[in-house]
């Protein structure tokens, strides 16, 4: 069941309307029973490897966090992560080799998520930067929580412990939130996907495949739907939690308005990130700080191929993973030459802003071309072959547009355009600054006015996705 | 209420934050926090962890580093180890 489907959707009211009359103190166990009900639609087997894992992890780190055992606590300690890091590497090296029993196996869903929950967790204790959790249904429902378990984002249990039990439910807005993301996956992404599909399984020499201006267009347009449709879902976990009282973390801030590398991944898949920052690059850049720049840049590669990899074990991720470690070690080392270059020249100052925008966002495009197309092969002959043929545009374009549809296509665009105005100026803060000031009666009849826009976009996007649910890109990691 | 030794690490504190951040009208205060100073994130961390141990003659461990939330905090962490110094 995925967010977009019709049931999913149907379901989704009554689960909300009954957790309002749940008492506070009950919360916790029904979100577990409701997200564990939620993973065996998925895969029995899946949801007890899910609940071993949890409970396995519940109680190293009671023995970690005790301080009266500190060399039994560091043995449990890493135990507990060599055998969290054996579980998700055995189904990502299976996804990719046959091993054995394993290759008929589905990576479980996700797995990259919540190993990540756990690990962070008993790090976390042993580091003494957090006490054991005391309660094990919390705990279990901090790690299974359901709007985050497929695809994230990755909340760190302590953070969501805090908020438990859950008190105050932000249905309404939690519910804009989810229309707000039902919109962008099915209007944005979903109308960008069969022109970046058609061209990605259309490259090479051989009949059939695409030409300069179609290849400049899978360039330009997969950034666009993979951004829509993986912020779309994070919108979609973000707004259920709110209906359910808890707050998680966000996965963006407008990432494609990044004027260096080190900028876009602060704003991109942002949860993610600040897990490998805090677990990976950070022990690394302390191991290695004697090591001066050869350190730095051994800590960026690590970090980064880190990155990639959890997406598969593919070479396309590795790639991926490279190319960024290669862009943020030249960004590392620029950076105060830069910073004095620009002081020198404030006149200069807006070349700058603007061709670092310009040179960051076409960076983070070249690189996602690896992590898009099908080998390593088809992303450098996409890389290599885009820049010719221009002067045929129209002629290159028409197949793709024949067989994916130049109507909804411009729909995606159009639609793109309006979600980035959107993020630029944030009607949402207006439509607060207005209820502060406007009459009671006209804020009133407002806010009736969009509830009822609110749920009629809600109905006909789930009436919509009953009749084509595609599945989210990010879900399957 | 700061003692004199606070305000002693916090003085020097601030220059080396002022060279690291490149930014030399910066001034600190105990509340702050990564998100408060321009430029300081995971990837120069270690570069500001590194000026403070040459100059002050510490050193850390990861497990303190990952745990400092603020300024003050890191203050406090510095005092702590000037204090036991041998």
């Amino acid at each position: 069941m995925t967010f977009t489907s019709f049931n999913f959707l149907l379901l989704l009211p009554l689960i909300v309307a009954l957790y309002q009359i749940v008492p506070p103190r009950a919360r916790a166990l029904y979100l577990l029973v409701v997200s564990y009900a939620f993973y065996c639609t998925w895969s029995l087997g899946g949801a007890v490897a899910l609940a071993v894992a949890t409970a396995l992890t519940f109680h190293a780190g009671k023995v970690v966090g005790n301080p009266a055992s500190e060399r039994r606590g560091r043995k449990v300690f890493l135990v507990t992560i060599l055998l969290l890091v054996a579980y998700l590497s055995i189904f990502k090296i299976a996804a990719v080799v046959p091993l054995g029993g394993l290759a008929g196996f589905a990576l479980p869903l996700g797995l990259s998520y919540y190993t990540f929950k756990l690990m962070s967790y008993i790090i976390d204790i042993y580091w003494g930067k957090i006490e054991p959790a005391t309660n094990r249904i919390d705990f279990a429902t901090a790690i299974a929580f359901f709007p985050q378990l497929s695809a994230g984002p990755i909340q760190r249990p302590a953070d969501f412990l805090e908020q438990v039990p859950p008190q105050r439910t932000l249905v309404w807005q939690g519910l804009a939130r989810v229309v707000w993301g039902l919109a962008k996956k099915m209007l944005i992404a979903d109308s960008l996907a069969p022109t970046v599909n058609y061209v990605y399984s259309h490259i090479g020499s051989g009949p059939g495949g695409v030409h300069g201006a179609a290849l400049l267009a899978g360039f330009y347009l997969f950034p666009l739907q993979l951004y829509a449709d993986f912020s779309a879902l994070t919108d979609i976990a973000l707004g259920i939690g709110m209906m359910f009282g808890i707050h998680g973390p966000e996965n963006f801030n407008r990432p494609f308005t990044a004027s260096s590398i080190s900028d876009f991944w602060r704003r991109w898949h942002m949860s993610l990130t600040n897990w490998l920052a805090d677990y990976v690059f950070t022990p690394l850049r302390m191991a290695t700080r004697s090591a001066g720049t050869a350190g730095l840049v051994f800590s960026i590669a690590v970090n980064m191929v880190a990155i990639g990899l959890w997406h598969g074990l593919t070479w396309g991720y590795l790639m991926f993973g490279l190319v960024h470690a290669g862009y943020l070690v030249v960004d590392a080392l620029t950076t105060r030459r830069r910073a004095t270059f620009f002081k020198k020249r404030p006149s200069m100052n807006w070349v700058g802003e603007w061709f670092g925008w310009l040179l960051t966002f076409h960076l983070v495009l070249i690189a996602l071309v690896f992590f898009r197309a099908h080998t390593v092969s088809d992303a450098i002959w996409l890389l290599s072959h885009a820049w010719r043929g221009l002067t045929h545009a129209k002629g290159d374009l028409s197949p793709v547009l024949a067989a994916a549809g130049s109507k909804l296509l411009l729909m995606g665009l159009a639609g793109y355009a309006a979600l980035e105005l959107a993020e630029r100026f944030r009607p949402d803060q207006w439509w607060l600054r207005f209820q502060l000031t406007a009459p009671n009666w006209l804020g009133r009849a407002v806010q009736f006015a969009a509830g009822a826009f609110v749920v009629t976009a809600l109905v006909m996007l789930t009436i919509r996705s009953g009749s084509h649910a595609s599945a989210f890109l990010y879900q399957v990691f | 209420m700061q003692s004199a030794g606070n305000a002693e690490v916090m003085a020097t504190l601030t220059g080396i934050f002022r060279d690291i951040f490149d930014n030399p009208s910066l001034v600190l205060q105990d509340s702050m926090t990564a998100a408060d100073v321009e430029n300081w994130d995971s990837l120069n961390h270690i570069d500001l962890i590194v000026a403070i141990e040459k100059k002050f003659k510490v050193k850390f461990t990861t497990r303190e580093v990952t745990s400092l939330k603020t300024v003050g905090d890191l203050a406090e962490l510095i005092e702590k180890k000037l204090a036991t110094k041998p």
